[in-house]
């Protein structure tokens, strides 16, 4: 496992940092965005991670569940979760008002995707429903450094026009020259004039060149398998696939095992996995 | 180090140990049963044990439930650790438990350190002693019939006297403070040794995990084996509570009764429950039976191979007595090795 032992670090590893909801915005009818600051200074202003990481929120009483950072890591005075209402703790956060205080531990997971080796490439993203939460801060962080990267191309899937997530977002990128992105939804209004149908079927449209093209996918267990057979199809290099990978992470830090697939845990070994580390992963997908 | 112990000043030994130390040992609760328990009378204690029903480390180190953070709830939130710890003597634990222990050990220290586990186990004393293996027992197979590391004290019977082995300097102690041990002699480390081929020429259970790395991959898309073996399985999850090294997790918040306080708690879980791999919005990522023993035998008998370098398997047969659809892990090890090599 990639992580040290953190020896100067004797504190409990299972205590939550107290931080309060700064704001709420609805972002569709089954998602909100939260703004969170930790309530010690100090932590709040050393919270680094990097894109694809988790923190588990707990609200206090209740429970406590894992999830994505979907901000810029950039942005130090706040960090957002973008969080659908489907579970216990989802559900409870929904109801809550701005200002209430939660739990906050982490960030935990690798958020491998390998920066450093992207730079010079294309690189071509891919997100269904709610996946576009945890790549949307890969692309802040890519877009913040726009000029080390080749053409970057967002591929996003939508359910309906209504449930399309970071609207003012997703205007800005099309908005933009050196960005392009190409949003389908599944079952159009009358309104929509954009593409129609699952996304995969976009990628064959894509002219990044094999070798040049670092590929990022987050979406639904069920999106991947047609996804992968067409990236595969275009000879994209399994290395240079990363996938974020969703199981049951009670601790996230390895211990309560959940989330293992394989010899592999998710919550420490990923949740960002290369391809090729999938594919050498039975039951990933 | 090396000492040995006279029969006649053994007793006065452990009495000494009882009256001054928090002391848990083995007690006969029936016909059948085994269990440790604290000890305040030598005559409670019954040594002659060959398993018991819950592994004895680990019911103390890793406790079934166990309250990890408290807090305080209203306007003006309070969060604090919990950890208790006390020390204690655990007397009679035998080789593959205390094997077993240490896959503890390992686990809860690398990476991040698990201080509700570790500061018990600073706390422990463990006094090991051999204890007879069973009809279902494997550890010789897997190398634990021998404890090399993980005791402070390990006590060997030979004819009138105990051969002692000191694993730390703690031990040492003990040994100089509370017993007269003299240092053992050549004969000593000869009848230690013949007593030690005898023992192992008791393990009758034998199980073919040599190929098992490998052959389990070759294996495991054939999901007709997989269904038979796992067929009777009711997942219950009888096979991880007893198991000396299953160490899976929840951690559950609730709140107390005043309302004014809640816990976050963690308690066993187990890998076989349909509920185990469960996610928010119903997704279920290890829904089939055949797909979770399939998991715990990789995680078992594959996965720590490659991490810690060791089985997370003792072959102490708990699984297999516990199991009520009479699901064997030795003679599934064994169907690996025979299905692969027809």
């Amino acid at each position: 496992m990639a992580l040290k032992i953190r020896d100067a670090d004797k504190s409990n590893i299972y205590v939550p940092e107290l931080a309060r909801i700064n704001k709420i915005q609805k972002v569709s009818p089954t998602e909100k965005l939260f703004d969170i600051i930790l309530d010690d200074e100090v932590k709040q202003n050393n919270f680094n991670f990097k894109p694809g990481q988790f923190v588990e929120l707990t609200i206090f009483g209740l429970g406590e569940a894992p999830f994505s950072i979907t901000s810029n890591p950039n942005k130090k005075e706040f960090f957002q979760l973008c969080i659908r209402d489907t579970g216990n703790v989802s559900s409870a956060l929904h109801r809550m008002e701005e200002g209430s205080k939660i739990g906050i531990r982490g960030p935990f997971g690798n958020g491998y995707f390998p920066y450093d080796k992207m730079r010079n490439h294309n690189i071509l993203l891919i997100a269904g429903g709610l996946g576009l939460a945890p790549l949307m801060s890969l692309i802040k962080y890519i877009l913040h450094y726009r000029e080390d990267y080749k053409e970057i191309m967002i591929i996003y899937g939508a359910v309906n026009p209504e449930s399309i997530l970071f609207k003012n977002d997703v205007q800005y990128f099309s908005d933009r020259s050196d960005i392009s992105i190409c949003v389908s939804v599944d079952n159009p209004d009358d309104k929509w004039s954009g593409e129609i149908g699952v996304c995969t079927k976009l990628i064959p449209r894509v002219d990044f060149p094999v070798e040049e093209t670092y590929v990022v996918v987050c979406g639904p267990p069920v999106m991947y398998k047609f996804v992968i057979i067409e990236l595969e199809e275009k000879h994209y290099l399994p290395e240079k696939i990363f996938l974020s990978l969703e199981r049951r992470m009670e601790c996230g830090i390895g211990k309560c095992n959940h989330c293992h697939i394989g010899d592999k845990l998710v919550c420490v070994d990923g949740p960002v996995f290369s391809l090729w580390q999938i594919k050498n992963l039975k039951e990933a997908i | 180090m090396y000492k040995v112990l006279g029969k006649d000043i053994y007793k006065d030994f452990l009495k000494a140990l009882i009256s001054d130390f928090e002391f848990i040992g083995p007690v006969k609760k029936d016909k059948a049963v085994y269990d440790f328990v604290p000890i305040k009378n030598i005559s409670e204690m019954d040594t002659n044990y060959k398993t018991t029903t819950i592994p004895p480390a680990k019911k103390i180190l890793f406790l079934p439930t166990e309250r990890l953070v408290t807090y305080e709830v209203g306007k003006n939130i309070k969060v604090s650790p919990v950890n208790e710890s006390s020390e204690k003597i655990l007397f009679g634990i035998n080789a593959w438990d205390i094997n077993g222990m240490n896959f503890l050990d390992e686990f809860f220290t690398r990476d991040f350190i698990d201080e509700n586990y570790i500061q018990k186990r600073k706390k422990l004393i463990v006094i090991g002693m051999d204890s007879q293996p069973n009809e279902n027992n494997f550890a010789l197979s897997m190398g634990t019939e021998y404890a090399r590391d993980g005791f402070d004290i390990y006590l060997t019977e030979l004819k009138d006297k105990y051969f002692v082995r000191i694993g730390t300097a703690r031990g040492n102690e003990i040994i100089k403070k509370y017993t007269k041990a003299s240092e053992a002699s050549a004969g000593d480390f000869k009848e230690y040794d013949r007593y030690m081929d005898n023992y192992r020429m008791k393990f009758n259970l034998n199980v073919d995990i040599k190929n098992f790395y490998d052959n389990f991959e070759l294996i495991y898309n054939d999901e007709e084996f997989w269904k038979k073996i796992a067929k009777n399985c009711y997942s219950c999850g009888s096979c991880n509570l007893v198991c000396p090294t299953c160490f899976c997790f929840n951690v559950k918040d609730d709140i107390e009764l005043n309302l004014k306080k809640g816990n976050k708690t963690r308690e066993w879980d187990s890998c076989m429950i349909p509920e185990y791999g469960l996610v928010a919005g119903g997704h279920n990522f290890r829904a089939d039976k055949e797909n979770r023993l399939k998991q715990r035998y990789r995680c078992k008998l594959k996965t720590f191979l490659d991490k810690f370098g060791k089985y997370a398997c003792v072959g102490c047969g708990r699984c297999i007595e516990a199991c009520l659809a009479k699901i064997n892990i030795a003679e599934d090890i064994n169907s690996v090795k025979k299905e692969v090599s027809v």
